[in-house]
């Protein structure tokens, strides 16, 4: 029941954290008419991942393992640049604003209008397949007379969305300058994370070498099915076993992004500075 | 971007996998055959699977997870580190199916309890059960149809071949040095696109394209370099001191009817409805080729009296090239990384090679290239030697 909860919670968490700081962006940039676009693309996601999930489970054809793996590693890049995107659009703005001032944000919202809309539905299809196949298990093993599994992860996609419904209520609060550099920073370390996840997956698919050398393991101190590693791998996809490559793609971008991201939102700050954010950069990944 | 477009797109990406489907349901086993339908029990220190035999093509592993922590399982390769398949996420009491296309050979299963460490392994054995196990069923169609384009090719390239040489020997016989000369290297490049295919009927090959420095003792030369040698008669001092005497009209006239007759033969065989040319023996053609170009061409050996090194050379590629390009959906589906290796170093050397010239308008004088043009050149004939190399067991492997 808790590992079937946990693994509920770490999926959904994936997904619902990132559509929770979309609906956020979306909400205190004054764009509630661009909300029903983005639900939408979360709806779609998640139909299509369900209904897929249910033909590959009671339908004549399986996915091979390859191209399962290739899905998700694609789609976790995909979703990288679009991330990377937003964050810097982030930055930009952020560093325009007036720390109280109600701004009405320009037509450069009006561009960014598909591009949320591809977000949240990445968000969800990314590990929606994933998920979906799991579920589906749940379901048949329903059937069989245990639905012990499939009450646990429901459970634990619903607390995944309790969560983001939290993180979503917080970040509303803030005002509209500290909101952008935030979450900004919080979504750096997001996609970090899930480009180095869509690496392993391209490792697992044999798309990309070096699965088997790995930079550090320390599965023996946090056991990967642990709530405290669930947690670490929801958010930041954070692997206690981390290939050398995907290290690497992880160091690289954040080194890259948050240099640009920090120099752009507090360089030349006319408001007071927040607190350092590598403190809180080195805080979350530890 | 429209919403429209936007949800296409998702659509698009989430459905194009179903390309890459296997069957859910294994084939039937023989009776007294070992299953194709595995199942498998993981617990928290046992990974029992039931059976460590199957036969080889679609196998289905249910997964049932038995203890009380999340597991994994891994099919894994005979090294124990090429992950062939896995089915993650496998929550206590739940079951899941690891659908898989396996070859004959030896494997690993694993689980993994806690998703921690390499796991609870055991050796598995695929027998042969003779099905053929490939990326698609159709993989020795189209194999059938790369032999069918491949000696289309050489029936094209020999009728080329044999005309070309017939006229090349009536001027040579006719005393028309200059119109011989001009015709030497653009006819030979017909002969070199094919030669593999010229080497599998034995004595053809060394009749009629031995060199001087590779004859053996008591062997009577013959064919395309005896006469390019009279065409471009050496100085005494490249003749290794001795003076060259030029051929007699009566020995012109056998050297090139000898050639004509040989190539005829050629033409003959190739044309035969009988003659077939296997895949195996059209990718280790192409890797022939570029041997042939980095033993003989690179080193201008191959043409020392006349030069025209680079003919050849284009000729060895474009031959490679094709017997590569018939066979490239194969490869493309078995080792998409090799194909697009091979297309990228077929093209840098052959855009290498473009700038010293091309068989229509005529290449450069092998002995006019700086070392370090050769260099360049032989640089790239081994960067695409090695990937070339490995194509046969990608060809013989479908």
């Amino acid at each position: 029941m808790v590992a079937n909860f946990l693994i509920g919670l770490r999926e959904g968490l994936e997904a619902a954290l990132v559509v929770s700081i979309l609906v956020a962006y979306l909400v205190k940039t004054g764009r509630r008419d661009l909300l029903p676009a983005l639900w939408g693309g979360v709806a779609v996601a998640g139909g299509v991942s369900l209904a897929f999930g249910a033909l590959l489970t009671f339908g004549p054809k399986g996915l091979s393992f390859e191209a399962q793996e290739a899905i998700g590693g694609t789609l976790s890049i995909v979703a990288v640049g679009l991330i990377t995107w937003m964050i810097f659009w982030m930055a930009k703005t952020a560093r325009h604003l007036k720390a109280d001032l109600q701004h009405k944000l320009d037509d450069a919202i009006a561009a960014g209008k598909g591009a949320v809309v591809v977000m949240a539905l990445l968000a969800v299809g990314r590990e929606g397949l994933e998920t979906a196949l799991f579920l589906w298990a749940g379901a048949q093993a329903t059937s069989t007379g245990t639905s012990a599994p499939l009450v646990g992860a429901a459970l634990g996609i619903a607390v995944s969305v309790v969560a983001a419904w939290l993180m979503y209520r917080g970040a509303v609060r803030l005002d509209l300058r500290r909101f952008f550099a935030w979450t900004g920073l919080f979504l750096v370390l997001v996609a970090a994370g899930v480009l180095s996840y869509g690496v392993h997956d391209l490792q697992e698919a044999g798309i990309l070498p070096g699965l088997s050398s790995l930079a550090f393991d320390v599965s023996a101190s946090i056991p990967p099915s642990s709530w405290y590693a669930t947690l670490a791998k929801g958010i930041f996809n954070f692997t206690p076993a981390t290939t050398w490559l995907q290290l690497v793609a992880w160091t690289a971008y954040v080194s890259v992004v948050l240099t640009v991201f920090v120099r752009t939102t507090w360089g030349r700050s006319p408001a007071p500075k927040p607190t350092a954010p590598a403190a809180v950069a080195s805080a979350a990944t530890s | 971007m429209s919403r429209s477009r936007v949800g296409a797109l998702a659509l698009v990406a989430l459905v194009l996998p179903l390309a890459a489907c296997v069957d859910n349901d294994p084939g039937p086993a023989a009776s007294g055959a070992p299953e194709r339908a595995l199942t498998v029990s993981s617990t928290q220190d046992a990974c029992d699977v039931s059976s460590a035999t199957a036969p080889s093509g679609t196998l289905t592993f249910a997964v049932t997870n038995d203890g009380s922590d999340v597991t994994e399982f891994y099919l894994l390769g005979e090294d124990g580190l090429r992950v062939v398949s896995e089915v993650e996420n496998i929550g206590p009491g739940l079951t899941r199916d690891l659908v898989v296309q396996v070859r004959p050979g030896t494997y690993y299963t694993a689980c993994k309890p806690g998703m921690v460490g390499d796991g609870i392994r055991a050796e598995f054995t695929v027998t042969d059960s003779g099905e053929a196990v490939g990326p698609t069923g159709d993989a020795a169609e189209q194999l059938a149809a790369a032999e069918d384009q491949y000696v289309a090719y050489v029936k094209d390239q020999v009728g080329a071949l044999i005309a070309g040489t017939q006229e090349f020997a009536d001027a040579y016989k006719a005393g028309d040095d200059e119109k011989a000369r001009e015709l030497y290297a653009a006819t030979r490049v017909h002969w070199e696109r094919v030669e593999p295919v010229a080497e599998s009927f034995g004595d053809l090959d060394p009749l009629t394209d031995a060199r001087e420095a590779d004859l053996e003792d008591g062997q009577t030369w013959s064919g395309w370099h005896y006469i390019e040698k009279d065409l471009w008669p050496p100085l005494a001092a490249d003749n290794g001191g001795t003076e060259y005497v030029p051929l007699t009209d009566a020995e012109r006239t056998k050297a090139a009817d000898d050639l004509v007759g040989w190539t005829q033969d050629l033409v003959d065989q190739v044309n035969d409805p009988a003659f077939t040319f296997e895949a195996f023996q059209i990718s280790n053609g192409a890797k022939e080729l570029l041997d042939e170009v980095a033993t003989g061409k690179v080193t201008g050996e191959e043409e020392i009296w006349s030069h025209t090194d680079l003919w050849d050379f284009q000729a060895n590629v474009d031959g490679a090239r094709l017997a590569y390009e018939v066979l490239e959906d194969v490869v493309e589906e078995a080792d998409p990384d090799l194909a697009a290796t091979l297309t990228e170093r077929f093209a840098a050397l052959e855009g290498l090679l473009a700038e010293h010239g091309s068989v229509e308008e005529g290449f450069t004088s092998y002995d006019e290239l700086t070392a370090q043009q050769v260099k360049e050149l032989s640089t790239a004939v081994d960067a695409l030697s090695e990937p070339l190399s490995r194509l046969t067991a990608v060809v013989t492997g479908v």
